[in-house]
C-alpha cells in the first residue's frame, strides 16, 4: 500500500509520546510506572472513552522504552486457554526477536490486552481470572485498556492493576492537531471547519482525523459549508458528570438536555437526586419544592415502568423542575455516590443473607412461610436464646454457633 | 471563586474527614511545606468537589498553553461550556495560539 493510500489515522499515528495530543498527566503517570514503579503493581489499566491515545501510548512508549508489543483485542478469543496460550509465553523475559540477526540491544516483552471491558460470554469463560494470574507471575509489563471500567467483571481486576484515567482530549488540542495535519497535507482548511469537526467529535481524536479526511482528500480545501453533512455523535455522560450537571444547573431547559443525553440508570440517579437535595438546597422551604418535584418525578418513573416510554419527557420534566428551584443558590459540595440505599444493600447483604437461612430453618420445622417466620416466630426465638443460651431449641432448629450469634446480637428485623 | 495552582497548593487546617477524603481522592500532603499537590488525576472532580467544599467557593485551575506556556483561564475560551474538563488542571491551547497563524508557525518549526 503506497504512504498516499493510508487513512490518515495510520499515518499520523503518533510515533513518540510527545506526539500523543492531550492527557499528559495520564501520559507521565504511564511512563514512570513503565520505567519505575513496576513493583508495586505488576500491571496498569488504562480507561478512558474511545479514541483518546490509550492505545497510540502504549505503542509510542513500547517504541521508545524498546519493548515488544504481545497485543490481545477484542477479535481474539480471549477464554482462559486463549489467554494462556498467548499471554503466558509473552511474559517470559526475552523477546523472540531478540534472536534475529542485528540485534544489539536486548528487548523485553510487553503485554498489551486491549478493550478488556469486551471479555464477555461464554467464549471468553475464565479469561478475568486468567489475566489476573498471569499479573501475579508476570516477569514484564502487563499493560490493559478499557473504556468503561466500572463493570462488574473488572472488579478483581483493578484490585491487581494502576489505574490511569484518560479524558476526552479538550476542543483547542484536537483543531491544533487538524490544522498540523491540514498543512502537512496541503488542505486549504477554514478555521471554523476545523473547529466544527473538533466539537461534533466531543474529544474523539480519531473521529476528527477521520471526518476531516473523508471531507477534505477530495477536493484539498474545507469550509465551513462542507462540515454541513457531518453527523452528531452523541456520547454518554457518566452518573458523577450528569449529577454535576444537575445540581449546578442555571436552567430547566439545560438540565432537560443533559438528562436527554445521559445514559444513566434513571432508578439509581433519582436515588442519587434525592440522597444529595440536603446538600444542595439548604434552605428548607427550596428543599421541599425541590423533593415535591422528585416525588413527582419518582411517580413518573413507576408509570413508566418498562414499556410506557413516551412519559419519561414528563419525568425529565419533574426532575430538571426540582434542579432548577433556585439556580442562584449552588455551591459545591461533596456528592454522595453511589445512592445510600444501594449502599446499605450491599453492607447488609450478609446479614439478610444470614437471617434468611434462619427463617429457611424455622420454616422447614415449623411448617411456615419465610415472611411468617420472620415476623411471627424470629422475635420469640431471639428472646428465647437471650435467656437460654443452650436452649434445647438451637438443636432441633439446626442452628449453627454463627446464627445463633447473628440471633442474639441482631436488633432489627 | 478560588484560583489555585496545580503544581501545589495550600487549604486551611480540615477535619480528619476532610483530610481522608483528600487523600482519597488523589491528593498528597507535603508536611514540611503544608501543601497539598494533585498525585492521581482519576478522581479529579471529586477531589475539585471536596476542595470546593473545604473552601467554600467555586475551585478554578488555570490551564497552560502547552504552545506558549503561557496561564490562562478556560473563561477565556469560546468552547468553556463544550469542556468536559472545564477548569481542571490539564494542558491546553490558548485562544491566542489558537486562531494565529505565526503562532502555529513558530510552534510547528519547534517540532
Amino acid at each position: 500500500m503506497q504512504r498516499n493510500d493510508l487513512l490518515w489515522v495510520e499515518k499520523y499515528r503518533p510515533k513518540k509520546i510527545e506526539d500523543i495530543v492531550g492527557n499528559e498527566e495520564a501520559k507521565a503517570t504511564f511512563v514512570e510506572w513503565l520505567k519505575t514503579k513496576r513493583k508495586n503493581k505488576k500491571a496498569v489499566l488504562l480507561y478512558g472513552p474511545p479514541g483518546v491515545g490509550k492505545t497510540a501510548l502504549v505503542n509510542a512508549a513500547a517504541r521508545e522504552f524498546g519493548f515488544t508489543v504481545i497485543e490481545m483485542n477484542a477479535s481474539d478469543a480471549r477464554s482462559e486457554k486463549a489467554i494462556n496460550a498467548v499471554a503466558k509465553p509473552a511474559t517470559s523475559y526475552v523477546a523472540l526477536d531478540n534472536f534475529s540477526a542485528g540485534q544489539t540491544q536486548k528487548k523485553r516483552n510487553l503485554l498489551f490486552l486491549d478493550e478488556v471491558d469486551g471479555i464477555a460470554g461464554n467464549e471468553d469463560r475464565g479469561g478475568v481470572g486468567a489475566i489476573i494470574k498471569i499479573v501475579e507471575e508476570a516477569l514484564t509489563p502487563v499493560v490493559m485498556a478499557a473504556n468503561d471500567p466500572d463493570i462488574d467483571k473488572l472488579r478483581p481486576l483493578k484490585k491487581v492493576c494502576l489505574l490511569i484515567r484518560f479524558q476526552q482530549v479538550r476542543i483547542p488540542l484536537i483543531i491544533a492537531l487538524l490544522q498540523k495535519i491540514c498543512l502537512l497535507e496541503h488542505v486549504k482548511a477554514e478555521f471554523e471547519a476545523l473547529e466544527r469537526i473538533a466539537q461534533n467529535s466531543r474529544g474523539d481524536v480519531r473521529s476528527a482525523i477521520n471526518d476531516l479526511q473523508s471531507l477534505s482528500e477530495e477536493n484539498h480545501s474545507l469550509t465551513l459549508q462542507d462540515t454541513a453533512m457531518l453527523s452528531s455523535r452523541n456520547k454518554d455522560i457518566s452518573m458523577d458528570d450528569t449529577l454535576r450537571g444537575f445540581f449546578s444547573t442555571k436552567s430547566i431547559a439545560e438540565v432537560s438536555s443533559l438528562l436527554s443525553y445521559s445514559n444513566v440508570d434513571y432508578d439509581e440517579f433519582l436515588l442519587s437526586v434525592s440522597d444529595n437535595l440536603p446538600k444542595r438546597f439548604t434552605d428548607p422551604d427550596e428543599l421541599a419544592a425541590a423533593y415535591n418535584f422528585v416525588s413527582q418525578a419518582d411517580v413518573f418513573r413507576g408509570r413508566i415502568g418498562t414499556e410506557n416510554w413516551h412519559l419519561l419527557k414528563y419525568f425529565f420534566n419533574s426532575l430538571s423542575r426540582a434542579a432548577a428551584v433556585n439556580p442562584q443558590s449552588y455551591k459545591p459540595f461533596e456528592f454522595i455516590t453511589p445512592p445510600i440505599r444501594i449502599i446499605t444493600l450491599f453492607w447488609t447483604k450478609g446479614k439478610r443473607t444470614m437471617l434468611d437461612n434462619i427463617c429457611g430453618k424455622i420454616g422447614t420445622k415449623c411448617h411456615v412461610s419465610h415472611s411468617i417466620a420472620k415476623h411471627d416466630f424470629v422475635p420469640f426465638v431471639k428472646m428465647i436464646l437471650q435467656k437460654q443460651k443452650n436452649s434445647p431449641l438451637i438443636a432441633w432448629l439446626e442452628f449453627t454457633p454463627e446464627e445463633v450469634d447473628f440471633l442474639v446480637k441482631m436488633n432489627r428485623f | 471563586m478560588v484560583v489555585l495552582n496545580k503544581k501545589s497548593f495550600k487549604l486551611p487546617r480540615v477535619e480528619k474527614e476532610k483530610f481522608i477524603a483528600l487523600m482519597n481522592s488523589g491528593c498528597e500532603y507535603n508536611r514540611e511545606q503544608a501543601t497539598f499537590t494533585i498525585k492521581s488525576y482519576n478522581n479529579i472532580e471529586r477531589l475539585i468537589d471536596t476542595i470546593s467544599s473545604i473552601l467554600g467557593s467555586d475551585v478554578v485551575f488555570l490551564q497552560s498553553c502547552t504552545r506558549c506556556g503561557k496561564d490562562f483561564a478556560c473563561g477565556d475560551c469560546k468552547y468553556e461550556e463544550l469542556c468536559t474538563t472545564k477548569n481542571l488542571p490539564f494542558g491546553c491551547v490558548c485562544p491566542q495560539c489558537l486562531r494565529d497563524r505565526k503562532h502555529f508557525e513558530e510552534y510547528l518549526q519547534k517540532l
